[in-house]
C-alpha cells in the first residue's frame, strides 16, 4: 500500500490539542491587549507632525556616524558558549523524565554526556574564556 | 478537524511569509526578529503534530540562543548596506536559478510522492499512554546512546572550536584576581606607625613603599 | 529496555581510546598552560601513542570474516570497515608523525591541535563503520567541524582564513544536501538503516523506482562527491589546499579523503545496489569530468600545494572509475588506489614539510625545489619517487594501481572511460616530472626566496615514516600480497 500525495495532505491532522486551550487563551489575550493600546495611541494620541521632530537633537550638529557600533568578538564567545550549554539542558530533560524506564545504561550515558562538556567546560574556564577582564 | 486545519494555515502562513522577510528585509536586525517569529510558528505548528518536546526545546535553544547569537553576529558585521547592494545584482540570477532548480525538484518528487506503509505511522510522535518527552528519553540514552555521545563530542569540538578562533589573551589588561582578594590580610597592607608631630613627610613616603597593595588589582603580563 | 540493556562496547573501543587521549591532552594543556616546544611535541607523542594503540586494539578485537553489528545496529565491523579503520587509523598516526616539526617552526603546535586531530580521527571512524543514516551523519559533523577549525588555526593570516570559510560554508552546504537526501530516503523507507533500506529498495519493482528515491540518491552522492572533491563540487579543494598551513593540508589530503570515498563505495554497494543501473552513468560522470579537470588544470600551477589539490581531483577520478565498474574486481582496484594513494600523499607531505625555506617558511612554489637534488639527494630522490608513482610509471606502486583500475573498467565494459582515463594520466604525468626535472636539471636560484627549501627538518620519526612510504611505493611490485590480500578480503563482504 503506498499513498499518493492527495490522499497524503487529506489526512486530518490528529485532534485533541484541548490541553492548549488555556494557552490559546493567554495568547489571544495578549495579542488583544497589545493590539489595542497600539490602536488606541493611534486614534487618540494627538499628532501634530513637524520635519524638527525628526532632525537630530542636541547642540545642532549631525550625527558624525551610526548609532550602531561594532560589537566586540567577546559577545560572540559568551553567546556560543551559552547556546552549548543551552543545548546540553535540552538533553537533560527527556532523561530526568524517563530516568526511571531507562536503566542504569541510561543513567551513565547521561554521565558521560555531562564528562564530556565538564571537560570541555573545565578548559573553556582554564582558558579564560569566562573571563571578563 | 476544522479547527486544527485553520490553525495549521495560520500558523505556516505566518511561518513563510516571515521566512520570506527574513531573506528580503534590507534591516538585518529586523531579519532577526522575522526569524523568531518563524521559530514560534514552527514551534507552533510542533504542538499541532503532538512533538511538544521539540517545540519547548525550539523556544528555549533557538530563540533563546540561537536568535541572540544571530543578533550578536549581526551587530557585530559593519552593515554597509549601500555596497552590499550591488553585490546582490551580481548574485541575483544565480541564486534565482539554483534556488529554482531545488523548488523544482521539490515539487516534483511531491507531484510522485510515493509513501512506504511503514513510513505512514511516523508521521506523528507515538502517543500510546506515554508523553512525548517521555518515549523520546526512553530511547535517546540507550537506543541512541552512540548518536548521544557522538553529539556531545560535536558540542565539545564546537566549544573548543570557537576558544581557539575567537579567544585573544589581552595583555596589560587589569583583572580581578578574586582568590588574591579574598586572601588579603589586614597586617600584610595595614602599618600602624606612630607620628611624632617632629618626623617629617619624607619618612612616610618610603613606608607606604614596603607596604605595597598586593592582590587588589594587579597588573597581568 | 531494562537495567541490562547493554551494547557491546568492544567494537567502539579504539574510538573510545581515543576520545580519553584527547580529553587526557585536552586537560594536561589546558592545566600545564606552557609554551614550551618541548611539552608541546610531547602532546603530540601523547596523541601518536594513542592512535597507535587504537590501531592495536582494532586488530586484536577484530573479528574475521564477520559482520559484528552492535548499537543497535549503527554501527558495523566487516573487513571492509576494518580495513578502512586501519588505513584512518595508520594515516593519521603518520601525518601526526610527519607534521609536529614542521607545526612548531610554524608556532601552531598546540595542545588543541593534537586533541582535534584525534577527535577528527574519531569521526572518520565513526563515518567508515556507520551502517545507518544518523551514525554517519554524526560522525561525519565531529569529522568535519574539527577539520574547519584545524584550516582556521592560523588565523592571523588572511589566506588561512579565506580557505577556512570557504570549507566552512561549502562543507556545511554539503551537510545540508546529505541531510535533505537522507531525509528524503527516510521519507521513502521509514528507516535510516542502511540494511533495512537496501531490503526496501530491492523489494520496489524494477525501472518503477519512485522519483523521490533519485533525488535522494542524488543529494547523498552529491554531499559525498563534495568531501571526496570530485569534479562539479571541486571548487574548495584548491583554496582550502593553499590557505591552511602545510600540516594541515596533508591531513586533509590523506585520511578524510579515505573515509569519504569508503563511505562513499558502502553507500553505492549497499542501501543502493540495487539502483546500479541508475547511479554508474553518474559516478561515469564523475569520475570522467575529475580525471581531465585533474590533469589539465594543474598545468598551469605553479603553487605546489594547489597542484597538489588537482591532483587529488584526479586521483579520485580514477578511483571513481574503480566504483562506476561496481564489480568485485572494480572494489579491488579502488581499495589497491586508496592504499597506495595514501602512502604516496604521506610520502610527498613528507618531503615537502621536511624542506624548508628560511625562518619558518616551508616551501610554497615549485621553483622552491630548483636544484634541490644536489643539496638533498635523499629526500629529493623520495620526492622523486612519489612523483614517478603519482604519475603511474611502471615498476612503482601507482602504476599498479591505475593498472588494476582500468583492467576492472575494461572487463566491465567501459572502454570508453579507461581510455579517456589513460589518456589523462598521460597529461597528467606532464606536471609530475616537471617537479622531477626542476629538482633534477634546473640550477640553484642565485638569489633564494623566503621559501627556497634549503634546509632540512628531519627528525627520526619523520625520516622512519618518510622511509615507509618510499619503501611501499617502491617494492609493492615485489611483494604485492599483504596489501593484496587484506583487500581481496575486504572486497569480499559486499560479494559474499
Amino acid at each position: 500500500m503506498t499513498l499518493s500525495s492527495s490522499q497524503f495532505m487529506s489526512m486530518p491532522l490528529k485532534g485533541n490539542l484541548e490541553e492548549y486551550f488555556n494557552i490559546f487563551i493567554f495568547m489571544a489575550v495578549a495579542f488583544g491587549i497589545s493590539l489595542f493600546l497600539v490602536l488606541l495611541s493611534f486614534w487618540r494620541g494627538p499628532k501634530r507632525p513637524d520635519a524638527e521632530k525628526l532632525s537630530a537633537y542636541e547642540c545642532g550638529f549631525e550625527a558624525f556616524s551610526d548609532a550602531r557600533l561594532k560589537f566586540d568578538v567577546r559577545f560572540y564567545l559568551v553567546a556560543i558558549l551559552f547556546i552549548i550549554f543551552d543545548l546540553e539542558i535540552a538533553f537533560l530533560f527527556p532523561w530526568a523524565v524517563s530516568l526511571k524506564s531507562i536503566g542504569l545504561f541510561g543513567f551513565f550515558s547521561m554521565l558521560l554526556f555531562l564528562g564530556t562538556l565538564g571537560i570541555g567546560f573545565v578548559y573553556e574556564w582554564r582558558k579564560g574564556a569566562l573571563e571578563w577582564e | 478537524m476544522t479547527t486544527t486545519t485553520l490553525i495549521f494555515y495560520i500558523l505556516s502562513g505566518v511561518l513563510l511569509s516571515s521566512a520570506v522577510m527574513v531573506v528580503t528585509t534590507k534591516n538585518t536586525v529586523y531579519g532577526v526578529l522575522f526569524l523568531i517569529l518563524a521559530f514560534f510558528n514552527a514551534a507552533g505548528l510542533f504542538i499541532l503534530a503532538h512533538a511538544e518536546f521539540l517545540a519547548m526545546i525550539l523556544i528555549v535553544v533557538y530563540v533563546g540562543a540561537v536568535a541572540v547569537l544571530f543578533l550578536f553576529v549581526v551587530m557585530m558585521v559593519n552593515m554597509e548596506t549601500k555596497k552590499s547592494q550591488r553585490m546582490d545584482r551580481r548574485y541575483l540570477l544565480m541564486g534565482i536559478f539554483v534556488g529554482g532548480v531545488l523548488v523544482l525538484e521539490l515539487v516534483v518528487v511531491f507531484m510522485s510522492w510515493n509513501t512506504s506503509p511503514e513510513a505512514f505511522e511516523l508521521i506523528f510522535a507515538p502517543q500510546d499512554g506515554l508523553s512525548n518527552t517521555h518515549a523520546l528519553g526512553a530511547l535517546l540514552y540507550t537506543h541512541y546512546a552512540l548518536i548521544f555521545q557522538a553529539a556531545g563530542l560535536i558540542l565539545l569540538i564546537a566549544m573548543i572550536g570557537a576558544i581557539i578562533l575567537t579567544l585573544r589573551q589581552r595583555e596589560n589588561v587589569l583583572k580581578q584576581k578574586i582568590g588574591d582578594q579574598l586572601a588579603r590580610q589586614a597586617k600584610d597592607s595595614v602599618q600602624m606607625v606612630d607620628i611624632s608631630p617632629t618626623s617629617s613627610f619624607r619618612n612616610l613616603e618610603s613606608l607606604d613603599d614596603s607596604a605595597t597593595p598586593r592582590g587588589r588589582t594587579s597588573r597581568v603580563s | 529496555m531494562g537495567g541490562a540493556y547493554l551494547p557491546d562496547l568492544t567494537l567502539v573501543l579504539p574510538e573510545g581510546i581515543l576520545v580519553v587521549t584527547a580529553f587526557l591532552i585536552l586537560m594536561t594543556g589546558v592545566f600545564r598552560k606552557s609554551t614550551n616546544p618541548q611539552v608541546q611535541q610531547r602532546f603530540g607523542h601523547v596523541a601518536l601513542s594513542g592512535l597507535i594503540v587504537a590501531l592495536g586494539a582494532l586488530i586484536f578485537y577484530h573479528h574475521p570474516a564477520e559482520r559484528w553489528i552492535s548499537f543497535e545496529g549503527q554501527l558495523l565491523q566487516d573487513d571492509f570497515v576494518y580495513l578502512g579503520k586501519i588505513l584512518i587509523l595508520s594515516g593519521s598516526a603518520a601525518v601526526v608523525g610527519i607534521s609536529l616539526a614542521s607545526m612548531l617552526k610554524e608556532h601552531l603546535l598546540s595542545f588543541e591541535y593534537c586533541a582535534l586531530i584525534l577527535l577528527a580521527t574519531v569521526g572518520m571512524l565513526l563515518m567508515v563503520g556507520a551502517n545507518d543514516f544518523l551514525s554517519l551523519f554524526m560522525g561525519l559533523e565531529i569529522q568535519s567541524l574539527s577539520l574547519y577549525v584545524l584550516v582556521a588555526l592560523k588565523r592571523d593570516q588572511t589566506i588561512a582564513s579565506e580557505a577556512a570559510l570557504k570549507y566552512f560554508v561549502l562543507g556545511a552546504l554539503a551537510t545540508c544536501f546529505y541531510l535533505y537526501g537522507a531525509s528524503l530516503m527516510y521519507g521513502f523507507s521509514g528507516s535510516t538503516n542502511f540494511e533495512a533500506i537496501a531490503t526496501i529498495i530491492r523489494m520496489e519493482s524494477a525501472g518503477n523506482f519512485p522519483l523521490s528515491l533519485f533525488m535522494s540518491l542524488i543529494f547523498i552522492m552529491a554531499s559525498f562527491s563534495f568531501k571526496i572533491s570530485a569534479v562539479p563540487f571541486h571548487m574548495w579543494t584548491p583554496d582550502v589546499y593553499q590557505g591552511s598551513p602545510t600540516p594541515i593540508t596533508a591531513f586533509i589530503a590523506a585520511t578524510p579523503k579515505i573515509a569519504a570515498m569508503l563511505v562513499f563505495l558502502r553507500l553505492m554497494l549497499e542501501p543502493f545496489m540495487t539502483l546500479y543501473d541508475e547511479w554508474q552513468s553518474l559516478v561515469a560522470f564523475l569520475s570522467l569530468f575529475s580525471m581531465v579537470l585533474g590533469a589539465f588544470a594543474a598545468l598551469r600551477q605553479t603553487d605546489l600545494k594547489r597542484l597538489l589539490a588537482y591532483s587529488a581531483i584526479g586521483q579520485m577520478g580514477y578511483m571513481l572509475l574503480g566504483v562506476v565498474a561496481g564489480t568485485d574486481e572494480g572494489i579491488q582496484a579502488v581499495l589497491i588506489y586508496l592504499t597506495l594513494y595514501l602512502v604516496m600523499i604521506i610520502g610527498t607531505f613528507a618531503c615537502l614539510l621536511c624542506l624548508r625555506g628560511k625562518g619558518s617558511y616551508g616551501v610554497q612554489n615549485i621553483e622552491d625545489l630548483a636544484g634541490i637534488s644536489t643539496l638533498h639527494p635523499k629526500v629529493s630522490f623520495a620526492l622523486a619517487i612519489f612523483m614517478f608513482s603519482l604519475a603511474g610509471i611502471p615498476p612503482l606502486g601507482g602504476f599498479f594501481a591505475k593498472l588494476y583500475i582500468f583492467k576492472a573498467a575494461l572487463s566491465a565494459g567501459f572502454f570508453g572511460l579507461a581510455i579517456a582515463g589513460a589518456l589523462a594520466s598521460v597529461v597528467a604525468a606532464y606536471y609530475y616530472l616537471k617537479i622531477v626535472k626542476v629538482m633534477y636539471f634546473d640550477d640553484a636560484p642565485k638569489v633564494p626566496s623566503a621559501s627556497y627549501g634549503q634546509i632540512v627538518v628531519l627528525p627520526l620519526k619523520m625520516a622512519l615514516i618518510l622511509n615507509a612510504c618510499a619503501l611501499v611505493t617502491l617494492l609493492f611490485f615485489v611483494f604485492p600480497n599483504p596489501i593484496l590480500e587484506i583487500v581481496q578480503r575486504a572486497a569480499f563482504t559486499f560479494s559474499g
